[in-house]
């Protein structure tokens, strides 16, 4: 009887593993194909004996993205959209959140519930007028339109996340500040930012993604290699698509990836962490 | 002195979230209303700048002429939010279930961390590396292993429902491990003691999945589940990237509502004709919201 159970848990245990292994195998296949893709030398992948370990191993793949592609300058031109969005959208949204979160004011519910509401409205569908409206400005292909239309689209989003987040800190530590002499400003700087930056870290990772993940705004309202981001310039990449720059494709392809995944997988410790807990005993 | 008081906060309140407010009014409130009054015109290419307005025509176009494209995007759109909130639902309530098995001890953190990794990539590479590297006709690794089981290369993207098909497996591997996150998050938080009870009861395991796991589960995972119907009610890149892509149509001729709207602005310039689309989407979108926030309110 004994042996019959052990068997049993024994056998359920390998198919558990087995279901796991293929799931993750499952979730991880894209990812591994192009990362072998990446390193491999011959292009004439029509062959049939691909494996995943690449036969020929090479690094040329590499060499071409940063020599042959524009990709370093992708690269800048996409930090530099992300940099300044994140700056725009958090400067203006942070100060709106705290006063959102604090203060009772006329006004503020219906702001609020409509904020809610213009989250749901994807920015896509309103592309064309804000086309309009930025070429009337003369703001189509510059840096500064596309900065501009970023953060207004991010700052909705950034304003209710930095608004839930403050709301949990608890307004005791600000009152026993205040009765200590301190100042609304340096209880700002000193007391709030400082207990807000999980979710400061948090909203910037959002702001940081969209950028680097935005390519419909990009290729549309940026024309011209000069000001192509690794989005944009990644879809024209595989626009071009033969079998000879799939390789090449692949390998910037994981590279963009990488600090993105670094970042998710960082910022994961801090999605979950309650500073605000330690705040307040009792 | 009290109601100065007030006043004086209010304008503090209001000169301080002055920037935000200005530049969402800006970016935000005043392109929707902008489109509004597009779609009462007839600007296109050839009135770009010498429209007229003809009033409701747009809308009239859009909901009263059947073959207009606009019915065929909306019944596919509901089709794809359905199909791919079902199986995410039934997938990842399984996954999640068999993660917090009690068989399974120190694999279960890698597991986790492998299952997350869709989730973590940057979504247009993941769907253009499925493209490319998955469905491609002569150097996909689908049609690799076709081979190698000695059939015939497929087209995997040029019929409708194939393209479907293929763009629902690429959306499932995006948003799966999200859902899965949600719900391992939700079974870890249910009261043990529920299912001691219920196994003294006499419940089984299907039992106790029926009794206890699904209606405990419910309210924590809820919003999220409105949120996820939301997202692919507007799905977009997927079906875009996948098969719509300018210049490198795959065939089919599938359309979500929004590609649709986008198709008439950017591709073919109807632009008032669009904007008659993206206001209808807008109305249906703020009525599921209200639709979905009285149901919350109702629960609470």
């Amino acid at each position: 009887m004994m042996t019959r159970k052990r068997i049993r848990i024994i056998t359920s245990k390998i198919l558990l593993n087995l279901f796991f292994v293929i799931s993750c195998a499952m979730a991880l296949l894209p990812i591994l194909y192009a990362l072998s893709i990446s390193f491999t030398k011959d292009a004439s992948l029509l062959s049939k004996d691909f494996s995943f370990v690449p036969k020929h191993f090479t690094l040329d793949n590499y060499k071409a993205v940063f020599t042959e592609e524009p990709v370093p300058l992708w690269f800048w031109n996409s930090i530099f959209l992300a940099f300044m969005t994140i700056c725009l959208s958090l400067s203006t949204a942070v100060p709106a959140a705290y006063i959102f979160s604090r203060w009772k004011f006329p006004g503020r519910k219906g702001i609020l519930k409509a904020l809610l509401l213009l989250y749901s409205f994807p920015s896509i569908l309103s592309m064309f007028a804000i086309y309009k409206m930025m070429s009337s400005l003369h703001l189509i292909n510059t840096r500064i339109g596309i900065i501009i239309i970023y953060a207004g689209t991010m700052s909705v989003f950034a304003l209710w996340n930095m608004k839930g987040y403050f709301d949990t800190i608890p307004v005791e530590i600000e009152e026993a500040a205040k009765i200590d002499g301190c100042s609304d400003y340096i209880i700002v700087l000193k007391i709030v930012t400082p207990l807000a930056r999980p979710s400061l870290i948090v909203t910037a990772t959002m702001v940081l993604n969209f950028v680097w993940n935005e390519y419909i705004f990009s290729i549309n309202f940026l024309t011209g290699s000069k000001n192509e981001t690794l989005a944009s310039g990644l879809y024209s990449l595989q626009a071009t698509e033969m079998s000879g720059s799939w390789p090449v494709f692949a390998a910037a392809a994981i590279l963009v990836s990488l600090p993105v995944l670094v970042i998710f997988f960082f910022s994961q410790k801090y999605m979950t962490s309650g500073l605000t807990s330690g705040g307040v005993k009792g | 002195m009290n109601k100065k008081n007030l006043r004086k906060k209010t304008l503090i309140a209001y000169a301080a979230s002055a920037p935000a407010l200005i530049l969402i009014a800006s970016i935000v409130v005043f392109p929707i209303i902008y489109t509004l009054y597009i779609s009462l015109t007839n600007m296109n290419t050839y009135h770009w700048f010498n429209y007229e307005i003809i009033g409701l025509k747009n809308y009239q176009r859009a909901l009263t002429v059947f073959d207009s494209g606009f019915f065929s995007a909306l019944l596919t759109t509901i089709l794809w939010t359905v199909v791919n909130i079902v199986i995410q639902l039934i997938i990842a309530f399984v996954v999640a279930n068999l993660l917090n098995s009690p068989l399974l001890k120190h694999q279960k953190r890698l597991y986790e961390t492998i299952l997350m990794f869709p989730w973590a990539m940057p979504g247009y590479v993941s769907i253009l590396l499925w493209k490319t590297g998955m469905f491609n006709t002569q150097f996909g690794l689908l049609n690799n292993w076709v081979q190698k089981l000695g059939l015939e290369p497929q087209r995997w993207l040029s019929s409708d429902i194939s393209a479907f098909l293929c763009c629902t497996v690429v959306n499932l591997w995006l948003a799966l491990p999200f859902m899965i996150m949600i719900m391992d998050g939700g079974l870890k938080s249910i009261d043990k003691c529920l299912y001691e009870s219920a196994t003294i009861d006499g419940a089984g395991k299907l039992k106790q999945a029926m009794v206890v796991t699904i209606p405990c589960l419910k309210p924590i995972i809820g919003p999220s589940v409105v949120i996820t119907i939301f997202t692919t009610f507007k799905t977009f890149d997927v079906i875009y990237l996948m098969v719509l892509q300018t210049g490198a149509q795959t065939g089919a001729h599938i359309q979500t509502i929004i590609t649709y709207a986008y198709e008439n602005a950017f591709i073919t310039n109807n632009y008032g004709y669009s904007s008659a689309i993206s206001i209808i989407i807008f109305i249906m979108l703020i009525a599921f919201s209200v639709v979905t926030s009285r149901r919350k309110n109702d629960d609470a």
